[in-house]
């Protein structure tokens, strides 16, 4: 079929055609991560609002802590498997720029996550901590790791949102060492994993009510 | 060229197959190439179709087609020029004019 002999588009169908074709590439491109951040976000409550219940200190705790913490572990790891798959698959045919940008952005997260279980692991063998030192070394760095690579990602892809996400996970890493065990766990499950799930709702409501036109790119 | 049906505006990218295509291709970042095959999903088109609409932007210098070589494997790959982002602005920023001219929302 050639689409020179259907009938020639008026001024509104064209511009109709191009918010709906526009609006389709920024979904399929990733534009809107709110599906991914919604995933973090049950593994986050979910994970360390089991932890908080499940610590020691409660009269009752709901669960062994090793059971809490193979919970934490099994979300996790489901978790940044679904992340590389999201990534993979919002790049997938695409060469260039972005691809290589998005591959870094990735790898970011494997090596810092890396390094700082190398280096909290090393902190506990030579530091004889108390358990509850140990805990707030945990939910102190990876919120800041966490809230750094977000700000990264903000300046990455000029997205405001994301980075204001970055402040807000690094204020929360600061907060987590100040409230102390097992308050820190309530910071990492609500405002941690309540930020999650608040950014993903921004982004799913922005995806719905759809950006005027020309904000074309990204 | 056939005639558009509606003056001032380029007839490469005004036909509905082409917009789109012109559409999702301006939706890449500037330096960005992608696949033929992910371009076709993107699009919803057959591959027949979508190659002689690519190759109406191409000769129109809106398009840059390039085949590669990934593992052994063929691939290929378009982008929309900087001469296509142009057109394409230019076709949007006429359209607005028309419909400011009509009366029209």
């Amino acid at each position: 079929m050639d689409d020179d002999e259907t009938p020639p588009l008026s001024a509104e169908e064209s511009l109709d055609l191009i918010a709906r074709q526009s609006e389709r590439m920024r979904r399929e491109l990733g534009a809107s991560p709110a599906r991914l951040l919604g995933v973090w976000a049950f593994a986050w409550l979910v994970g360390w609002g089991l932890v908080y219940l499940a610590d020691s200190s409660h009269a009752k705790p709901l669960m062994p802590g090793w059971v809490a913490a193979i919970v934490v572990a099994v979300l996790f790891v489901a978790a940044i498997v679904y992340s590389i798959f999201y990534g993979t698959r919002v790049n997938r045919g695409i060469r260039g720029p972005s691809r290589l940008v998005g591959a870094m952005y990735g790898w970011s997260w494997m090596l810092s996550f890396g390094a700082l279980t190398l280096v909290n692991l090393r902190v506990m063998a030579v530091g004889e901590l108390a358990p509850s030192t140990i805990s707030l070394l945990w939910s102190g760095t990876s919120l800041l790791v966490t809230g750094a690579l977000y700000l990264a990602g903000g300046m990455l892809w000029q997205d405001k949102l994301q980075y204001g996400f970055g402040v807000w996970i690094i204020v929360c890493s600061g907060a987590s060492v100040l409230v102390g065990v097992p308050g820190n766990f309530l910071v990492l499950c609500l405002a941690g994993g309540g930020g999650f799930l608040v950014a993903a709702l921004v982004y799913y409501v922005r995806e719905r009510r759809g950006r005027p036109l020309g904000a074309r790119r990204r | 060229m056939t005639e558009s049906g509606l003056p001032g505006l380029d007839p490469v990218i005004h036909a509905q197959a082409r917009l789109r295509v012109t559409v999702a291709l301006a939706g890449l970042r500037s330096d960005d190439q992608i696949t033929f095959p992910r371009l076709q999903q993107l699009l919803e088109m057959t591959a027949g179709n979508l190659s002689t609409h690519l190759r109406k932007l191409e000769d129109a210098e809106y398009v840059q087609i390039t085949k590669a070589h990934e593992h052994r494997t063929p691939v290929t790959l378009v982008r929309l020029t900087a001469k296509g982002r142009a057109a394409f602005e230019a076709y949007t920023q006429a359209l607005h004019r028309l419909l400011d001219a009509t009366g029209g929302s």
